[in-house]
């Protein structure tokens, strides 16, 4: 028996299957033709390696570059200013010039970028991680566990429990504990009467095991609420009343950003489930968690990964917003939205505080969001040929 | 029809009452009182403290804060904790300066994006549709307190005109004419930079719903009938492209208290954005809460008007 001709192509794949993955070669060679997205991602590895490089010359106890060495009598020198020779010379840039110039405190600002960019660089990843990741499991629950349930016990325990949460909070603490008491009583008498089923003639569902909504409305519901707030309002104002410090800042950026990827999550799940090789798993004995990870996710990923790459790009610019209104990340670090925010003041005397690090960011932002459009393509092959 | 609007306007009041629970939340929950801003104030005695507490309900449990705050904000007696000014009545203040913003700058998108997009899709590939699309993900991709300042430093370097803030500090007595080009000058940069990213948008969503639409069949069908390009294009094609922009046109209104906290800081100008970021700045939470509250209201009301919009303009779709 002849073994089945492998599929080279998209086109051959069969229609129940599984979208057809392309091997890294034909990929290569699909970015290759995109001109534009090749551009961001050579940007992107150049960023990446400028973070890396300033991560190990700004750190250390003599660093190469040392962003936070205050040279008052060299205040904002012009870039590829040499210093002067009556500087200590202790700490002095290497070539004996400043590269980029100097701030209002003689800081150079070569340093300072090299600083930022890893802090950029950080800030960006860990956020898009935090809302990739709750937005898959989200967006998973829902498409995958949609139809259960939520029992009207369930529900109840659930707003006993936060009731309590608010409550103790607040300063109550005793009613607030009874009401997450009551709640985890609730919630676990209904565990276990299910973990045990009582034996004979099936009980009337009492009116704590009708459904109130199942968990795809649950979710989706949540997304709605989510999705009335202002974004940035939202992220501006709880920045502001939490105490500042990086982590918050991209926790905040996080879970404010995972909409997107939830919706996008769910609608990709809700149609892959239809698909045969489901079916097939689903035959083969494969349920549960492990459908989910192991077939279902894979398959849904070509999405995320572009809204990933673009969601890089809005939390940098975000981190760097933040920074510009004074709520970002605190000093001593440097990030280039600070930089930018404290370059303004010299706007017309020393133009290169405001455009190298406001410059620096739009070519950050713009190597990203062209990358995630040309992955977009790359991934989406039936779109490129409308485009 | 009716039936539609009576449920998603049920659902939309639950989603509102969850919203401003959640909002509620997040600013009682925030480390610090309000009361206590300023520590170190000596007007702030003990007894200072505690009247203010008493004032606005700070020493009654959550819950009951929660009731009253919402009973004032629809009463229309809450005030705004840094002046005692009756929060409705601060709100429709700047509500009037951000309006002409909001105005010019949603005008400027949706006449430029649209030209432009369309442009872009009959012309696929060549030089204008290549050039657009590097303009439009320059001016997503650019920070738009930089793309500020670099149009403050052209505009002012190459016109001398003064553009901060909303008109020239004295300039009350001067002649009608002169004053109107003022008020236009201080309005035209931040309305531009407001414009800016949406025209990127807007105009590549165009590009690519047009492209979307010109791969159907019943544009071949009229090719094949031998209709005229331009009659294919502008009549058959754009008619199609446009449905999905009236829903579109619903989303905009949430841009009306969000959208310009940065730009209107920048340029001093005494609209909505810049009152939320001062209220923040000062805890001030009546306001804040206020102006979240109305957020989500035009969110949950743009919705609706985007259902609602496309259902009349596509007979396709029913609501039921």
């Amino acid at each position: 028996m002849n073994p089945a001709p492998r599929c080279p192509t998209t086109a051959c794949a069969p229609p129940g299957g599984p979208p057809p993955r392309r091997g890294p070669a034909g990929a290569w060679r699909a970015l290759a033709r995109n001109r534009m997205a090749l551009g961001g991602l050579v940007f992107f590895a150049a960023f990446a390696a400028f973070a890396a490089f300033g991560l190990w010359a700004t750190g250390g106890r003599a660093p190469l570059f040392d962003p936070a060495r205050v040279r008052l009598e060299e205040r904002l020198r012009p870039p590829l200013a040499p210093v002067s020779p009556a500087a200590d010379p202790e700490g002095a840039p290497p070539f004996g010039r400043y590269l980029l110039g100097t701030d209002d405190l003689g800081r150079d600002l070569f340093a300072r970028m090299l600083e930022g960019a890893w802090v950029s660089l950080t800030v960006g990843f860990i956020a898009v991680g935090i809302s990739v990741a709750v937005g898959i499991l989200a967006g998973g629950i829902a498409g995958c566990w949609g139809r259960r349930p939520v029992r009207r016990g369930t529900g109840l325990a659930a707003a006993a429990l936060a009731a309590g949460a608010v409550l103790a909070a607040g300063g109550q603490a005793a009613a607030g504990l009874l009401l997450i008491a009551a709640g985890l009583l609730c919630g676990l008498r209904g565990r276990l009467g299910r973990l045990r089923p009582r034996p004979g003639p099936r009980r009337e569902e009492g009116w704590l095991e009708r459904p109130l909504l199942d968990v795809d409305a649950l979710i989706m519901r949540l997304v709605d609420i989510l999705l009335c707030f202002p974004t940035f309002f939202l992220i501006l104002t709880v920045v502001a009343l939490l105490p500042p410090s990086m982590v918050t800042i991209m926790v905040v950026i996080g879970l404010t950003s995972w909409e997107g990827t939830a919706r996008l999550v769910r609608a990709e799940l809700l149609s892959l489930r239809e698909r045969e090789f489901v079916d097939a798993a689903r035959a083969l004995g494969v349920g549960g968690v492990r459908l989910l990870v192991r077939h279902l996710l894979p398959n849904a990923m070509a999405p995320v990964l572009v809204t990933a790459t673009l969601g890089i790009a809005s939390a940098i610019l975000t981190e760097s917003a933040l920074s510009f209104l004074g709520f970002g990340v605190p000093p001593p670090h440097a990030t280039w939205g600070n930089l930018l925010a404290d370059g303004r003041r010299y706007l017309f005397d020393a133009p290169w505080l405001t455009l190298v690090p406001g410059g620096a960011i739009l070519v950050v932002v713009l190597a990203f969001n062209l990358f995630g459009e040309g992955l977009r393509d790359l991934l989406n092959p039936q779109a490129r040929d409308r485009r | 029809m009716t039936a539609f609007i009576a449920r998603s306007l049920i659902e939309k009041l639950v989603t509102l009452f969850f919203v401003t629970v959640v909002s509620f939340l997040i600013v009682h929950l925030a480390p610090g009182e309000p009361a206590q801003v300023d520590p170190l104030n000596p007007k702030f005695t003990p007894e200072m403290v505690e009247r203010f507490r008493q004032a606005f309900h700070l020493d009654r449990p959550l819950p009951v804060q929660y009731a009253l705050f919402y009973r004032d904000l629809f009463t229309g007696r809450s005030v705004s904790w840094k002046d005692h000014r009756p929060v409705l009545e601060k709100i429709a203040e700047r509500f009037r300066n951000s309006l002409p913003l909001f105005v010019v700058g949603t005008l400027l998108t949706w006449t430029l994006a649209f030209p432009v997009g369309i442009r872009a899709a009959v012309g696929r590939g060549g030089a204008f549709d290549r050039g657009t699309a590097f303009l439009a993900y320059l001016l997503i991709s650019i920070p738009g307190f930089f793309f500020a300042y670099l149009l403050i430093l052209a505009v002012v370097s190459a016109f001398s005109v003064p553009v901060l803030g909303m008109e020239t500090f004295g300039f009350e007595g001067a002649p009608l004419l002169n004053r109107a080009n003022d008020r236009i000058w201080h309005l035209l940069l931040p309305s531009v930079l407001g414009a800016g990213s949406g025209i990127a948008v807007l105009s590549r969503y165009v590009r690519s719903q047009m492209l979307e639409v010109a791969h159907q069949d019943f544009i071949r069908t009229a090719r094949a009938k031998g209709l005229p390009e331009e009659t294919v294009l502008y009549k058959h094609a754009l008619r199609n492209a446009l449905l999905p922009f009236i829903t579109m046109f619903g989303l905009t209104l949430p841009g009306l208290v969000g959208g310009s906290v940065i730009i209107e800081s920048i340029f001093s100008w005494p609209g909505l954005g810049r009152m939320a970021y001062e209220a923040i700045l000062a805890r001030d939470y009546p306001v804040i809460l206020t102006l979240n509250f109305i957020a989500a209201v035009l969110v949950l009301l743009g919705t609706l008007l985007s259902d609602l919009l496309y259902a009349a303009a596509d007979p396709r779709i029913r609501l039921a």
